[in-house]
């Protein structure tokens, strides 16, 4: 408390206490306290990355369960076997002596089996062109009427023909021929149902979910000659074990879609389910193939879970439907055990007679949440104040140095030190009266400071605007420059606030008031960005979040060139380009890295995934180069 | 005093005659078999009001006393793996819905409307009489229930409800309409009994599947129809239905077939109502399970025996409707005993406007100067004190 002296006029008559005890406190010198801010930001982190490790206790996270009460799952026999096996075995030798055929040959092919089974065929041709190279395939696709259901709704059934290991999705692509033949001779369909083969497991898929969507990017990619009525659910297999069959373990369950948008966990569940509970087959997720139950498991699944949210990319054919509001997982088989291709087509048999049992689209479940097992889950309400506490960190900060930048420079320190100092050094007093208070507080703190806005603002605006360099640059790029792209930029972003430092503080002779307002704005605008983007995309926003957070504790270190230089080599460490290069070393070679960049340009180009290129180079990007900057140049400007 | 004489003989005759009615038998059975939820994951609501209407039939109630409500199609739903059939069983032995079904009400003209106005008769006079209860005050009724209920609710068609209220008013008006000679309420459903709860006409036997906070549940699925096909309760009312009351000669009583319900097996606690029926638990235990399932009608010949013209049917309705108006008092002023019984009627013409409605009164002139005076006198006072208290407030200051 900045008042050092309260004198209450004494009254005989009694109520004038009571007003006293109810009126306002000393507003005049109540003042926010900016030197506290650091430890507030940090305490915003800091609760917000234990919240987040909380959430694989028992008490935080949950297990799953079916809210519709339409899907019904694993409650019917499933009588797909028998005869159909030899069905099976026979269209997996087709499709392996497709494996080396041209693609006419290939689509042709697989049509005539669609037809043979009595369904409606057709093809759609497709090229997307990026990073100077061209992706280009063809799906095949048929149409199941139900007998008896009006056409009004559709089901999907994809198997690409290659999974997204490049691999020839043998029976994968098999399973569907048969099902297909196998599913027309019920007559309860109350949906049509879609048989897709795409030729790849990212730009087929997401060129026929487009088409269907009359939403095709140009004419390079076909319109669909045949549709049936609005898609309530995709299902992909992934099952590339080749023409002697593979019985597997277990099944791996991919429900990333692009942008980190997820399927309703009801589909989620009725695959777990089904599978696990009617087949026996158990179901894992994120790659965790051994998954103990244990806290260290479940922690490590979910933050696999969240960096394959953050990076918004396909993980199967399934990903590109859920933009779309399809709901869609992709199952994929994984390990060796006892389970055939059978059990498999059983598993899609009771999954689709479960989506058939749909009256109207999924929409009991949650759309967010984060999986820490096939059955256990933290919905959005559990787990979206650790990201908007880190977001938060920054908008105080930026607060904090708002009020900073209107101060006067030297007597907001003095006023913190009390009583030791002499009274020599007791700066000037004023005496405040407020209704019936009155307080000696300091002449200085009544100062008003001008804020000087042009400069911070135009700085900030050209920052931002300078990161549209990179991600063009990174979308544009051949594949082949993109990695040497990358290390360029993650060396030229560091250099650029170091050797730019003194030229802008020779040009633009910048204050510290200039500096605090350039880190306010850039650290405002990252907390806005970061707290809208954690509802769309919470993985990518906390883990943005928390790469960009020694921006907070940015301060200038005016007048000492040497130390501010230095502190702003340190903060390269998490740039974003240097961050990935040599601190994610270990958990990212640079072929991975090379795939990441060629991924995530690709997402851009065929997927739409906008997300992870925008935050990373027009929101973190921006903020980093801010604050590297303030820091720079504050050793070329004198102190207060 | 010839003419209280009078009275009192008519009085008599009067509570003569209505004993007799009350314990005179019924002369048609009517049934009133309603499912309220519709989608094909309650196929099961559908098959339980099926495989009543088919046993009503059987016990001999025709379709013409028989209102059936169905709010959705299950033998035509493309998910039906059976198409045109209906099953309450998984061993698929009888087909509910045969071919001679009639729905009186289907899809979505189940309604809480519907209903009520069925069972009140409020309806239009171009509603066809397949749609309308004709019913009087010598038809037993049985109305059976089956949907997604919770406390004191009973789910209509996923938009609307009905409430215990509101159930018990719609038989409170049939009973005032003379609609119903003795009525069975049947209903399954979660928490079922409180859906009999807040009925206060008499002459009704409620029955339901089970307790506050309690869930009825389905007894088995057909894993090729892919859903379940029978609720518990309605599974083993139905199986005490198709093995004890074989025919219509059946002369099993209401008792034993609320003996039969077990615990154990329905997996709820099934509830019984009495205490709205004349005679209560005895009489209501002796009651034949076909008064209600079966159609076994009593003809009554009138010949004039009883020795009383139509000429004195007006003086007993009105002594009913003068009943019915003292208990409606009653009840609303609820100072009188709770319980009407039959002992009540002999209360004499004069002394039933005892009980006075609650209503304005004039308020009476007299003293006036009095206690204007006294009025004054106290006015005057406070201000004296209002004044001595501002004076030594100055006086202070």
């Amino acid at each position: 408390m900045v008042s050092l002296g309260m004198f209450p006029k004494a009254f005989n008559a009694p109520y004038t206490n009571d007003s006293l005890r109810s009126g306002r406190a000393w507003p005049q010198t109540r003042r926010p306290h900016p030197e506290a801010t650091p430890y507030l930001s940090a305490l915003c982190i800091l609760v917000g990355v234990v919240w987040l490790l909380l959430l694989p206790l028992n008490d935080y996270s949950r297990q799953t369960y079916v809210s519709e009460n339409a899907l019904l799952p694993g409650q019917v026999h499933t009588y797909f076997g028998g005869s159909e096996h030899n069905i099976f075995r026979a269209y997996r030798h087709e499709v392996h002596g497709l494996a080396d055929k041209p693609d006419e040959v290939r689509v042709a092919k697989l049509q005539e089996i669609f037809r043979s089974a009595g369904l409606k065929v057709a093809t759609q041709k497709y090229a997307y062109e990026t990073g100077g190279r061209s992706i280009q395939g063809e799906n095949v696709y048929a149409v199941l009427q139900g007998p008896r259901a009006d056409a009004t709704e559709a089901i999907v059934l994809v198997a690409a023909w290659r999974n997204m290991d490049g691999e020839i999705n043998h029976s994968g692509v098999a399973l569907i021929l048969t099902l297909a033949r196998y599913f027309k001779r019920w007559s309860l369909w109350s949906k049509d149902i879609i048989f897709l083969i795409p030729q790849d497991s990212t730009a087929g898929p997401q060129a026929w979910v487009d088409a269907y969507h009359d939403a095709q990017a140009g004419p390079a990619v076909e319109p669909l000659s045949l549709k049936s009525g609005a898609l309530q659910g995709a299902i992909a297999v992934d099952y590339p074990a080749g023409p002697w069959g593979h019985r597997f373990e277990k099944l791996h369950i991919h429900y990333d879609g692009i942008d980190g948008q997820l399927p309703n966990l009801d589909l989620f569940n009725t695959a777990v389910s089904i599978a696990s509970g009617q087949m026996g087959i158990g179901c894992t997720i994120q790659r965790m193939y051994k998954h103990d139950d244990s806290y260290k498991d479940r922690l490590q699944t979910m933050l696999r879970g969240m960096v394959n949210q953050g990076l918004g990319h396909a993980t199967g054919p399934h990903s590109s439907f859920i933009p779309y509001h399809v709901d869609a997982i992709t199952l994929q088989t994984v390990g060796s055990g006892w389970h055939d291709e059978m059990t498999l087509g059983r598993t899609v048999e009771s999954l689709t007679r479960s989506l058939n049992n749909l009256l109207e689209h999924l929409h009991q479940s949650f759309f967010f949440y984060l999986l820490m097992q096939a059955n256990r889950f933290v919905s959005i309400g559990t787990y979206l104040p650790s990201a908007m506490l880190v977001a938060a960190n920054f908008s105080i900060t930026a607060i904090a140095l708002w009020v900073q930048s209107g101060r006067p420079p030297k007597p907001a320190a003095k006023t913190f030190s009390t009583d030791s100092k002499d009274q020599d050094e007791q700066p000037e007093m004023t005496l405040v009266k407020e209704g019936d208070m009155t307080a000696l507080v300091p002449a200085s703190t009544f100062e008003i400071v001008e804020r000087k806005l042009f400069l911070p603002v135009a700085f900030v605006c050209a920052t931002h605007f300078l990161g549209l360099i990179p991600l063009y640059l990174f979308n544009c790029v051949s594949s082949n420059a993109l990695y040497p792209t990358f290390l360029l930029t993650a060396l030229l972003t560091p250099a650029l606030p170091l050797l730019g430092a003194y030229p802008f503080a020779t040009t633009f002779h910048p204050t510290i008031q200039h500096l605090r307002l350039i880190q306010c704005f850039s650290l405002l605008l990252l907390g806005l960005f970061l707290s809208a983007l954690a509802t769309l995309n919470f993985s990518l926003a906390f883990l943005v979040g928390l790469a960009a957070a020694p921006l907070s504790f940015v301060r200038p270190v005016p007048g000492k060139p040497q130390t501010a230089l230095a502190a702003a080599l340190a903060l390269s460490l998490v740039c974003p380009g240097l961050l990935l290069c040599v601190v994610g070393r270990p958990w990212l070679p640079s072929e991975a890295l090379g795939g990441l960049l060629k991924g995530a340009a690709e997402a851009w180009a065929v997927n739409h995934a906008w997300t992870l290129q925008v935050v990373v180079w027009l929101v973190w990007w921006p903020a980093w180069v801010e604050g590297a900057a303030v820091l720079a140049v504050s050793g070329f400007v004198e102190g207060d | 005093m010839a003419w209280l004489s009078t009275l009192q003989t008519c009085l008599s005759l009067a509570v003569i005659l209505f004993l007799a009615l009350s314990t005179a038998e019924h002369t048609s059975n009517w049934a009133v078999l309603v499912s309220t939820s519709r989608f094909w994951f309650n196929y099961r609501h559908l098959a339980n009001v099926l495989s009543l209407y088919r046993t009503v039939k059987r016990l001999g109630i025709p379709d013409s006393q028989i209102i059936l409500m169905l709010p959705d199609d299950m033998a035509c739903n493309p998910r039906n793996a059976f198409p045109g059939t209906v099953y309450n069983n998984a061993d698929r032995a009888l087909d509910l819905y045969g071919d001679n079904i009639e729905v009186d009400y289907r899809g979505y003209e189940v309604t809480v409307e519907a209903f009520i106005r069925l069972l009140t008769d409020r309806v239009g006079e171009d509603m066809p009489r397949s749609k309308r209860l004709m019913t009087d005050e010598r038809s037993n009724i049985l109305v059976y229930m089956t949907g997604h209920g919770g406390n004191e609710f009973l789910k209509f068609q996923d938009a609307e409800e009905i409430s215990a209220f509101d159930l018990a008013d719609a038989f409170e008006q049939m009973w005032e309409k003379k609609r119903y000679h003795e009525m069975l309420f049947m209903i399954d459903t979660c928490q079922a009994n409180t859906m009999y709860s807040k009925l206060y006409s008499p002459s009704i036997i409620a029955t339901g599947s089970s307790e506050i906070d309690q869930s009825s549940y389905s007894h088995h699925a057909d894993a090729d129809v892919g859903v379940a096909v029978i609720d518990r309760y309605t599974y083993y009312n139905l199986d005490f239905l198709e093995t004890q009351v074989t025919g219509p000669g059946s002369k099993k009583t209401l008792g034993d077939l609320f003996d039969s319900y077990d615990e154990s097996k329905i997996h709820s606690h099934p509830g019984v109502r009495y205490d709205l029926f004349p005679g209560g638990e005895q009489e209501a235990r002796k009651r034949l399970v076909m008064d209600f399932f079966g159609n076994v009608q009593n003809v009554e010949v009138e010949d004039g025996s009883s020795g009383l013209g139509n000429g004195t049917e007006w003086r007993e309705e009105l002594l009913q409707l003068r009943k019915m108006i003292e208990r409606e008092w009653r009840r609303q002023n609820a100072s009188g005993p709770a319980v009407v019984s039959g002992v009540d009627l002999a209360v004499p013409v004069a002394q039933i406007p005892r009980s006075k409605p609650v209503g304005a009164a004039k308020v009476a002139a007299d003293d006036g100067w009095a206690k204007q005076a006294i009025g004054v006198s106290a006015l005057l006072g406070l201000a004296g004190v209002w004044a001595a208290g501002s004076w030594l407030e100055g006086l202070k200051g």
